[in-house]
């Protein structure tokens, strides 16, 4: 069943124009190296420090859990790390210019299947298959504002993920020698 | 004395003989030497005093403490990354110390198209030893090529394409492979355990989290540099004002400009000219674990299509490159299983990149805010043609060395080849900005070298023309791209203009 959009989506344009005047910032976001997020110092306070509301983080998760979905069952659930408050954390730390586009961005994706894609459901309402689905519109969209808003949301989510000790025995990465006993 | 200026708690008023902006391989090394001739010297530094207890080797902690506008610094279109440092030791601090001195055919085409006749080998090797003396520059040993940088040479050679082993400035290195994230082991011989101690012991007075924001001259003379004691995240806390006839801008090619801008000095070549040594990377996907964030991260060096002494104008050199996850994560393209299939292979990944030595030339220009100028950068069709017909190099050597599959990282949809492909598949994609990401860690020639105003920005010693006490001592000064690594380049200039400053005697006091 179809949801109607909020009220401040009944005109989406003006919200996409309001998107498009932060593409700079997004292009930013989409493009940094690393992302390189005050994070991890400042994610250990991040339960006091909320760049996002509740509905926000809801959506940040739906989302960063397909970026960084890899299909086996055995890799450790989003929800056991601390991915999420690392995303806050720097979202909370970084230029204000930079973020400032990053709760209208997530609106515009929880929105986006209906505004978009003429499907009838919010992005966290749709199954994996409808969210990536999704998320692959925003990433190969003709608008360029949306491919940045895209590359912003990725960047994000990757390195929330891949900055948590959880992520690395998937891939090989044995973490800093400092942490071990045995830096040999 | 090294003191970060917050500690103070009270306003910065200070008189010297010489106050140095800048504390990376220019603003250290002439710190050092006119402190070690007894002149009394003030650095500033805007970036904090980190030490090797606080490289902690992850990602998310040190890119924002190290780097400029915490990593983010960009050109306006936001499609190529500037990687400058942003701390006491400048770019020194993260840099992979690659060791070269200028080359000959650099060094000769300065001296024969810009009449920088005083710039020859002989007259600079003095320089270049005792910065190479300070750097404890030395050859890589064989032992000390780790498994990255030996795949690159074996592909290389099978390929029959030029390449060296290069030295570098380390001591006793353990080869962890963090050098990029700084040395937690005091190992990398950067300007942070070099120069700057020597400046201090000396009896430099070194300030961290101080930030120029304006020079002032009167008569064609520097009088004083005006600034703010900053914060972590740059917000001013207290004033400072160091009064000094000799002044010495290195504060790198992005904001040596920029600080020049805002203080209405150096005339209209000011910003101009800015070479980048844009670069672009390939992922090389190989079928053992290879590790290649461990042992040093770049001691092979494909010079092949890079012929200075037919062409100092132009030529490209391939690089050895690894990251760690989240700087792998986020060049890869894509999202979620196929992104994630790729990571699986993180341990299996060799990259390998193509830096330019580049003829477009941008352009900085004072932006809105303080310490954030607006780049302009927008490769030349030659340029952007060489970089694409370096990737398909690169894709040839990883393939050479035994990778199964590379990977182009093109947005949103990548370039993907199997062994047996056909590379020159990337010419057809070509290079183009906000496409592919590219990077530069090299900005340059911004405040360039010449015989006179026309030409440059400043003299053949460094000194800005029309107003005499105030020098530059960065890779800002360089006439046109350097074409190679320019650690030692910076280091050596600076060290010359030092001791130009130090032959022509005493200045006024301010």
């Amino acid at each position: 069943m179809a949801s109607p959009p909020p009220p401040d989506f009944a005109t989406s344009r003006r919200g996409f124009l309001r998107l498009a005047g932060s593409a700079t910032a997004l292009a930013a976001l989409a493009r940094i190296p690393a992302v390189p997020a005050a994070a991890r110092a400042a994610a250990r306070g991040a339960e006091r420090q909320r760049f996002f509301d509740p509905e926000a983080t809801r959506v940040l998760t739906a989302i960063v859990e397909r970026m960084v979905d890899d299909g086996d069952p055995a890799t450790p659930a989003l929800a056991d790390t601390r991915a999420i408050a690392t995303v806050d954390a720097l979202c909370g730390a970084l230029d204000p210019a930079l973020t400032e586009p990053l709760p209208l961005l997530l609106r515009l994706v929880e929105w986006g299947p209906p505004l978009f894609d003429l499907r009838f459901s919010r992005f966290t309402r749709l199954d994996p298959e409808g969210r990536d689905a999704a998320l692959r519109g925003w990433m190969t969209s003709r608008f360029e504002v949306r491919r940045m808003g895209f590359g912003a949301l990725r960047n994000l989510s990757m390195l929330g993920w891949y900055s948590q000790e959880e992520s690395w025995p998937a891939i090989g990465y044995a973490g800093p020698l400092l942490d071990r006993q045995d830096p040999a | 004395m090294i003191a970060n200026l917050l500690d103070r708690g009270a306003d910065l008023v200070e008189r010297a003989d010489v106050c140095v902006i800048g504390s990376g391989a220019g603003g250290a090394v002439a710190a050092a030497e006119l402190a070690a001739a007894g002149r009394k010297v003030v650095v500033l530094e805007q970036g904090h005093h980190w030490t090797a207890r606080d490289f902690t080797q992850r990602e998310d902690e040190m890119l924002p403490r190290l780097f400029e506008e915490g990593g983010m610094r960009m050109t306006r279109d936001a499609s190529v990354t500037i990687l400058q440092g942003r701390n006491i030791g400048g770019s020194t601090v993260h840099n992979l110390c690659y060791a070269f001195r200028t080359p000959d055919p650099i060094l000769r085409m300065w001296r024969e198209e810009h009449g920088l006749t005083g710039l020859s080998p002989e007259a600079l090797e003095p320089s270049f030893q005792r910065v190479e003396r300070q750097l404890r520059v030395k050859q890589i040993q064989e032992h000390q090529v780790n498994s990255l940088n030996r795949i690159v040479r074996a592909g290389a050679e099978e390929l029959g394409y030029s390449g060296f082993v290069t030295r570098h400035n380390r001591e006793n290195c353990i080869g962890a492979g963090y050098c990029i994230l700084g040395c937690s082991y005091d190992a990398k011989m950067s300007m942070l355990v070099t120069y700057v101690p020597r400046a201090d012991a000396a009896g430099a007075a070194i300030y961290a989290g101080a930030r120029a924001e304006r020079i002032e001259a009167e008569g064609g003379r520097v009088r004083r540099v005006l600034g703010s004691a900053v914060d972590l995240d740059g917000r001013p806390r207290a004033s400072i004002e160091v009064q000094a006839p000799v002044v010495v801008l290195a504060a790198g090619a992005v904001a040596s400009p920029d600080l020049l801008l805002r203080s209405g000095l150096g005339g209209d070549a000011v910003g101009r000219n800015l070479h980048l040594h844009p670069s672009v990377m390939a992922a090389g996907f190989f079928d053992d674990d290879l590790h290649a964030y461990r042992g040093i991260p770049q001691s092979y060096y494909i010079d092949q299509f890079i012929d200075l002494e037919r062409d100092p104008h132009r030529g490209y050199v391939l690089m050895p490159i690894a990251g760690f996850p989240v700087m792998v994560a986020t060049q890869l393209p894509g999202f979620g299983r196929e992104h994630a299939r790729r990571m699986r292979g993180f341990s299996k990944m060799a990259g390998l990149l193509v830096l330019l030595h580049d003829r477009t030339a941008g352009r900085v220009e004072s932006g809105g805010a303080l310490a954030k100028p607006k780049i302009g950068y927008r490769l030349e069709p030659d340029d952007a043609r060489q970089l694409a017909e370096g990737l398909v190099h690169c894709a040839e050597v990883l393939f050479a060395g035994g990778a199964r599959e590379v990977v182009i990282p093109y947005q949103p949809e990548p370039l993907v080849l199997a062994r047996g492909d056909d590379p020159r598949a990337i010419l057809e994609r070509g290079v183009v900005q906000g496409e592919i990401p590219i990077a530069s860690t090299h900005p340059q020639s911004t405040c360039r070298m010449g015989v006179d105003e026309a030409a440059g920005v400043v003299d053949p010693w460094g000194e800005v023309f029309g107003v005499r006490g105030l020098f530059v001592a960065d890779m800002s000064v360089f006439p046109t791209s350097l074409g190679a690594p320019p650690q030692i380049t910076t280091a050596a200039l600076a060290d010359r203009t030092a001791h130009h400053i130090l032959a022509r005697g005493s200045e006024p006091a301010a």
